[in-house]
């Protein structure tokens, strides 16, 4: 804080060379002049500063905020000229429709089932392997780690054929096929729950783990399992809940995947079917900033709660690797 | 791979209390000391194996094979060898679309670089209420892309976009084709982008430039170094690392440019803003011209590992440097 208040003590170029004054009040004279006008370029300089950046605020949430607008209004009202700003009539229409004619109550469900099972497979399966990877010896360790780890970045898109027929292929095996198969949920999580950032994440923090911790606890006679899960999770819930809230927010926003793993509408999710909602030839956009509004609102309340912790996991992504 | 196969402590501890033991015992011992581990170590990696294994590790070999063959989504599958990458190669429409790709990624991580170092740069000097701009800058990440691009419609559409709506009213013209013409689509998509990305740049390089030592600026300052020079001279050299490292994470991710193309303009117009992915996809599961799919996919997949193993020797380099 202190930066904002007190100046920059005067720049050496700004104070004229000392052989021009002879006088030593008129020296201090100058150097306070020079001091007042650095004063004010600063003030100025710092106006301009929070100006750019409450207009970077004003593009980054603005969008969202005129969601409101055609929410809660007639479609056909966009297309009138002046242009309606805030809604002489106020509908519910939108709405209305929403929740009865598509199935938007059922997307959302789905959402929260496939991202919600994803984050759930994704912590267990994750933190199990991170743990083996940290603490366990066994031969192949090291070359089993890199070959997982080398898959970190595959992208859903360069192996979209192949997930899809292999899911299709197992729909197609007795009893196994009845769970996992195109337009099942299992079908859907699976191959969402296979990035090895986690275990890669898991793996470094259970690391920084003390040793004598295991060694306490394996002469009080507790196995491996018994360490872990009464041990080694307890300490890692900060990461646990990191790397949940990553996993989570990725899923539920993914598009490329459910789009051709769920075609069935009893089994689209919200960025599926709100995509749906635009229509080739004919939309109503009405509809679709109702859909889309309704959406990020309790997204973003929760973000506001928890922002630190959202952070700090969309920066686990990039840093902690 | 020594320190992977010798004995734990715990078995040297067991031993010396033991009277000793002959080699054939000591063999057994070993074999099921051995197998122990192995054991326990597969009952915790295998729940994570077999889901990796199955719809990830196996999916990338079946890739490798099927780039060699047509069909099989619908139809049946036919082998043909290199047909599908001697296509691909002189494909206009592939082409087209690595070019758009290229393009987009370019401009996008250049302009979503500099003014995300830039606000970074204000937000590290003017602290005051830095955490409401981190917050709301954040904001676009939160909405999928999906819905980013739908807000977008609101602001780009040619009748009732609110962008056209400033524009006809304030200044009187007659609207801006931001969809439906080369290249503004193409620049549309980079600035949906560059919107969505803003926030977790901005909050990257911050965090880069707040390892930069207060002392250092501050002796630099004494010295005499003006601003300019003390960004060219300290701010930029300990930004380069980071720099370089975000700059692969970011050309990873922005090839695989899907979404916001997909909702808004569909590659269009005229294969304007016609992508990998969305090629891809569309020779997937609308053309059921499945040979070019699979083998654009596959060269997807080698672009990325090439820039994967790429990004963590920078990042080596990185924690070498710390060391």
């Amino acid at each position: 804080m202190a930066g904002d208040v007190t100046p920059d003590p005067p720049a050496l170029e700004e104070v004229p060379a000392t052989d021009e004054i002879s006088d030593a009040d008129a020296m201090a004279e100058r150097l306070a002049e020079a001091g007042r006008a650095k004063r004010a370029s600063d003030r100025t300089r710092k106006i301009l500063a929070y100006v750019v950046l409450s207009l970077f605020v004003v593009i980054a949430i603005g969008p969202a905020f005129y969601l409101i607008s055609p929410a809660f209004r007639d479609s056909v009202s966009l297309f009138t000229y002046p242009p309606e700003w805030i809604p002489s009539e106020p509908t519910l229409e939108n709405y209305r429709f929403l929740f009865s004619s598509t199935s938007y109550v059922r997307w959302a469900i789905n959402t929260l089932i496939f991202a919600g099972s994803t984050t759930l497979l994704t912590l267990v399966t994750n933190s199990m392997a991170g743990y083996a990877f940290a603490r366990l010896r066994f031969p192949g360790r090291n070359v089993l780690f890199f070959v997982v780890l080398a898959t970190l970045m595959v992208p859903v898109a360069a192996v979209l054929a192949p997930t899809y027929l292999t899911v299709n292929t197992i729909g197609d095996w007795p009893i196994i096929g009845n769970w996992i198969d195109i337009d099942t949920y299992l079908g859907l999580i699976l191959p969402s729950a296979v990035s090895p950032l986690g275990v890669f994440m898991m793996r470094q923090f259970i690391e920084t783990l003390p040793d004598g911790l295991y060694e306490a606890a394996r002469l009080d006679g507790a196995g491996e399992w018994r360490i872990f899960t009464r041990i080694v999770l307890p300490l890692i819930k900060p990461a646990l809940v990191v790397l949940g809230i990553f996993v989570f927010m990725l899923t539920w926003a993914s598009y490329l995947w459910p789009l051709v793993a769920a075609t069935d509408n009893e089994f689209r999710v919200l960025t599926v079917g709100i995509a749906s909602l635009k229509g080739q030839f004919v939309t109503d956009w009405g509809i679709l900033a109702a859909a889309s509004l309704l959406t990020i609102v309790p997204v973003t309340i929760v973000f506001l709660f928890f922002q630190k912790w959202f952070v700090q996991a969309s920066m686990a992504g990039a840093l902690k690797q | 791979m020594t320190a992977v196969d010798a004995p734990a402590p715990e078995m040297a501890a067991d031993d010396w209390t033991m009277p000793s033991l002959g080699a054939a015992e000591y063999r057994r011992r070993a074999r099921h000391y051995r197998f122990r581990t192995v054991r326990r170590a597969a009952g915790f990696l295998s729940p994570y194996l077999i889901v990796w294994g199955v719809f990830l590790a196996i999916p990338v070999g079946w890739g490798i094979f099927l780039s060699f063959n047509q069909g099989g989504i619908v139809d049946d599958r036919k082998f043909v060898g290199f047909e599908n990458w001697t296509r691909a190669w002189g494909d206009s429409e592939l082409r087209t679309a690595v070019k758009n790709t290229s393009i987009y990624v370019v401009i996008a991580i250049g302009v979503v670089f500099a003014l995300a170092i830039f606000l970074a740069s204000l937000l590290n000097r003017y602290k005051r209420g830095s955490n409401f701009y981190k917050v709301a800058l954040y904001f676009p990440l939160l909405a999928p892309p999906i819905l980013g691009a739908m807000m977008w419609f609101f602001m780009t559409h040619f009748d009732f976009g609110v962008l056209n709506l400033i524009e006809r009213g304030i200044f009187g013209g007659d609207g801006i084709n931001f969809l439906g013409d080369n290249p503004n689509a193409l620049l549309t998509i980079v600035a949906v982008e560059v919107w969505r990305g803003l926030g977790f740049w901005v909050l990257f390089y911050l965090a880069g430039l707040q390892s930069v030592p207060e002392e250092l600026q501050a002796a630099a300052r004494i010295d005499g170094a003006g601003k300019w020079r003390r960004f060219r001279r300290i701010t930029v050299p300990t930004l380069r690392p980071l720099l370089l490292f975000a700059l692969v994470i970011a050309v990873i991710f922005n090839f695989q440019l899907f979404d916001s193309v997909q909702v808004l303009t569909d590659g269009g117009p005229r294969l304007g803003t016609a992508t990998v992915v969305w090629f891809i996809h569309k020779r997937l599961f609308k053309f059921q011209d499945t040979g070019l799919a699979y083998a654009s996919s596959i060269g997807l997949l080698v672009v990325v590992l090439i820039l994967t193993a790429l990004s963590f020797w920078l990042l080596g380099k990185r924690r070498q440097r710390e060391a």
